[in-house]
């Protein structure tokens, strides 16, 4: 095989075996490899009836094929299983440095079921895999267990781990590479802890890989690479991060306040903007493995309440949801709340978006002291944020961290009170830091549809409707009016597969605007030798869709699950969006019709399974 | 050129924009904030064709032509889209993405401006009728 290694290792820690497994070349051909590989894997050999903090869940970490290549946005990795957050499909993606040192090692992925009797790692260097006793690491942050592991094994070992939130089984625990990178969302850090699994560490001694086509490849390899770097969105994100135009979401109505109850609040915009993080506390730049964009921050607060030492760095969700989606202005504070969620390996967007529930529902009285232990929870009270709640959430400590370690939706559950109504997602994931009402209405549409819950990186829309990209050669050409319906659905229809393609493929979602669909198809043939047309590629997106869609059939999951909160589809109270309806149900008609869907199942017709080779998958659903 | 007789008319438009906009105190401190030398490139519209502002150390300056020294950020684009720019009747995303605006430098300052593109598009509006062409405002 070319681009993908075709091994992957298995890790059954209840037995202590490793293997090496060889999966059909027809699933590499028709998946692709990150989370199209993943949910392939998960649909034919993962238990579908296992609870997700069971021994028996599955938990796979994939690779596409260009992990290794030296291109800036191939460095990525997903990881995937049944969410604990959503208890449905869920999957994560990942930059930094994990993804080509597996590759190199000779492995596209690594499969874990069972549950290790003590704390354990699992070690990969090159060939060699084994499980490792990591009780002295269980307990400790995510800070010092990187730097811990790197002193046991050796300062080039990469590593995944968690922190103390993963070990409580926090639904929304994340896995951090290298301290910095994280696979934030759906909870698999805590499917990692319950499996006592502190982390994973892999090194490989040649920085090779297989390329069907090299001569071509390095051609274009020299030409994107370029593209990418001199591309207007890559100098304004490596100059002021991926906050860098903060200011002009919050005029456009796209960043969230207040839990969702306002679009617009100017003085905010400059205060959390990326340049003042510049200005103010950025010490370095930082990139994921061979990435020219260099997005990622490291920074510096010196003093005052929030004062943190140099190290990663808050990029723009960490710094909505710690800001204007909790009533905060402080941009210190942000700094200092996404560090803790770093140590304590907790995912920034669904953390900020429980915390600004239950400020909401608490200032509404619905959450009262005796539910929090005493805790007061005010609109913008950063202190509390950082000195009480998020300490309480990561180790499960009080009523407070009991409550909203469980998310935003279990806990809405349990205090009732009607605040179900206020909580904003869709299929149980905390809605990211764009406001459909602001940012697009397409967003709306694909959030709903997203298979693993609201999410602005499954597929390109967002940037879609910005006017940031646009693909002629498969029909998407559209001049989008942000806060309308106007072409959504048809919009969304390819966005979707393209966002499929791109997660599966692990690029990134920055780097990928300068990729055109005709470089895609030549990266896919001149790396893995696929033998593709942009026709056969898109397809293949479409078919991985479905096939996280038919997943979550198998959990319970139908059309009215495809679905927004009514505080996310209730008319914006102020800003550029004020007053404007969004024509969901319209849109969502409308997807199903154009992508062959039972509109009351939510999964595809039989002869659109048909239709894109899925009669076997059919047969299961159908 | 659709809404222009000659490259002179959009330089006289545009130039006397930026006095106004000069005198709004909101879009006099942002323009500050850019502290950079910007020449707007309409070229491919005439030789002539083409403004530059420098906000530089505080001040703010405007001139016909390719500034003397040497730009830290070029805007080109047609006189008309400029038009409609200023109009803000194009979204310039989309139209840096689909190459109807060319950057070259550091257009991060410029960015922070992007959302006052509102107010400067009523100030737009006043200077054309001021200049008696009411036929060129964009509904």
């Amino acid at each position: 095989m070319h681009g993908n290694t075709g091994t992957i290792i298995g890790v059954d820690l209840s037995e202590g075996r490793v293997d090496k497994i060889n999966p059909p070349e027809e699933w590499y051909l028709c998946y692709v490899g990150g989370s199209g590989l993943a949910a392939k894997y998960f649909w034919e050999r993962g238990d579908l009836e296992a609870d997700p903090l069971s021994p028996e869940a599955m938990l796979l970490f994939m690779n596409g094929p260009f992990a290794g290549l030296k291109l800036s946005g191939a460095s990525r990795s997903s990881v995937g299983g049944r969410s604990p957050l959503t208890g449905h499909w869920g999957d994560s993606s990942c930059g930094g440095y994990f993804a080509p040192e597996l590759r190199y090692a000779g492995y596209d992925g690594i499969v874990i079921t069972g549950r290790a009797d003590k704390p354990s790692l699992i070690l990969i260097e090159d060939e060699r895999a084994s499980i490792e006793d990591a009780s002295d690491f269980w307990g400790l942050g995510i800070g010092e267990t990187n730097r811990g592991l790197k002193e046991r094994y050796g300062k080039n070992h990469r590593t995944l781990v968690i922190g103390p939130a993963g070990e409580n089984l926090v639904k929304y625990a994340a896995i951090l590479n290298e301290g910095h990178h994280a696979f934030g969302r759906a909870g698999f850090g805590a499917v990692m802890g319950s499996k006592n699994l502190k982390g994973i560490v892999v090194r490989a001694t040649r920085k090779e890989m297989a390329i069907a086509h090299p001569e071509r490849f390095a051609e274009l390899r020299g030409d994107l690479n370029l593209r990418i770097k001199d591309a207007l969105a890559s100098s304004v994100m490596r100059e002021n991060g991926t906050a860098a135009n903060l200011e002009g979401g919050a005029f456009s109505g796209d960043v969230p306040i207040r839990n969702f109850t306002s679009n617009f609040w100017e003085e905010m915009g400059e205060a959390l903007a990326g340049s003042t993080l510049t200005e103010k506390y950025l010490t370095r730049r930082w990139q994921c493995a061979y990435c020219t964009v260099r997005c990622k921050r490291v920074v510096e607060v010196p003093d005052g309440p929030f004062a943190i030492p140099e190290g990663p760095g808050p990029e723009y969700e960490t710094i909505v949801s710690f800001g204007a989606m909790i009533g905060s202005m402080d941009l210190a504070a942000a700094c200092k709340a996404g560090r803790l969620c770093n140590d304590f390996g907790m995912d920034t967007i669904s953390a900020g978006g429980t915390i600004a529930w239950a400020m909401e529902a608490f200032e509404r009285g619905d959450l009262t002291p005796e539910n929090t232990g005493g805790v007061e929870l005010r609109w913008g009270d950063m202190a509390t944020v950082v000195e009480i709640v998020l300490p309480a959430i990561a180790l499960r400590k009080g009523k407070l961290g009991e409550l909203l370690s469980e998310g935003s939706i279990a806990s809405a559950r349990r205090i009732g009170k009607g605040s179900l109504a206020y909580t904003c997602h869709s299929k149980g994931l905390e809605a990211p830091m764009h406001d459909p009402r602001g940012g697009g209405h397409g967003l709306a549409l694909t959030y709903a549809m997203s298979p693993r819950g609201a999410c602005h990186v499954a597929d390109p829309m967002l940037f879609i409707e910005m006017g940031a990209c646009y693909y002629p050669e498969i029909g998407l050409e559209y001049e989008l009016e942000p806060k309308t319906d106007e072409n959504k659905p048809e919009s969304a229809v390819i966005s979707i597969a393209l966002g499929a393609i791109e997660n599966s493929a692990c690029f990134c979602q920055f780097a990928d605007r300068e990729v055109t669909i005709p470089d895609w198809v030549e990266l896919f043939n001149t790396v893995a030798g696929y033998g593709w047309d942009a026709d056969e590629m898109m397809r293949t997106g479409r078919r991985i869709f479905h096939l996280k869609r038919l997943i979550n059939y198998r959990f319970g999951l139908t059309a009215e699950d495809d679905d927004l909160t009514p505080r996310m589809l209730e008319p914006a109270r102020d800003g550029e969006p004020e007053g404007i309806e969004i024509n969901f149900s319209g849109m969502k008609a409308k997807f199903y019709e154009l992508m062959g869907m039972d509109p009351e199942k939510g999964i595809a017709l039989p002869e659109t399974l048909q239709q894109h080779g899925m009669t076997g998958e059919s047969s299961r659903v159908w | 050129m659709e809404y222009w007789k000659d490259e002179t008319e959009p330089i006289t438009a545009f130039l006397k924009l930026f006095e106004e906009a000069k005198k709004d105190e909101e879009l006099s401190s942002g323009l500050k904030k850019v502290n950079q030398l910007i020449w707007f490139d309409y070229t491919e519209d005439g030789p002539n064709c083409s403004f530059h502002i420098d906000c530089r150390g505080g001040k703010i300056e405007s001139g016909a032509g390719k500034p003397s020294e040497t730009p830290d950020l070029i805007m080109s684009l047609s006189a008309d889209d400029a038009h409609r720019s200023w109009s803000n009747k194009l979204n310039p995303v989309m139209a840096i993405t689909r190459r109807k605006i060319r950057v070259k430098g550091s257009a991060t300052g410029l960015l922070k401006l992007a959302p006052k593109l509102k107010k400067v598009a009523t100030i737009y509006e006043g200077v054309l009728r001021d200049l008696g062409w009411q036929d060129k405002i964009l509904k």
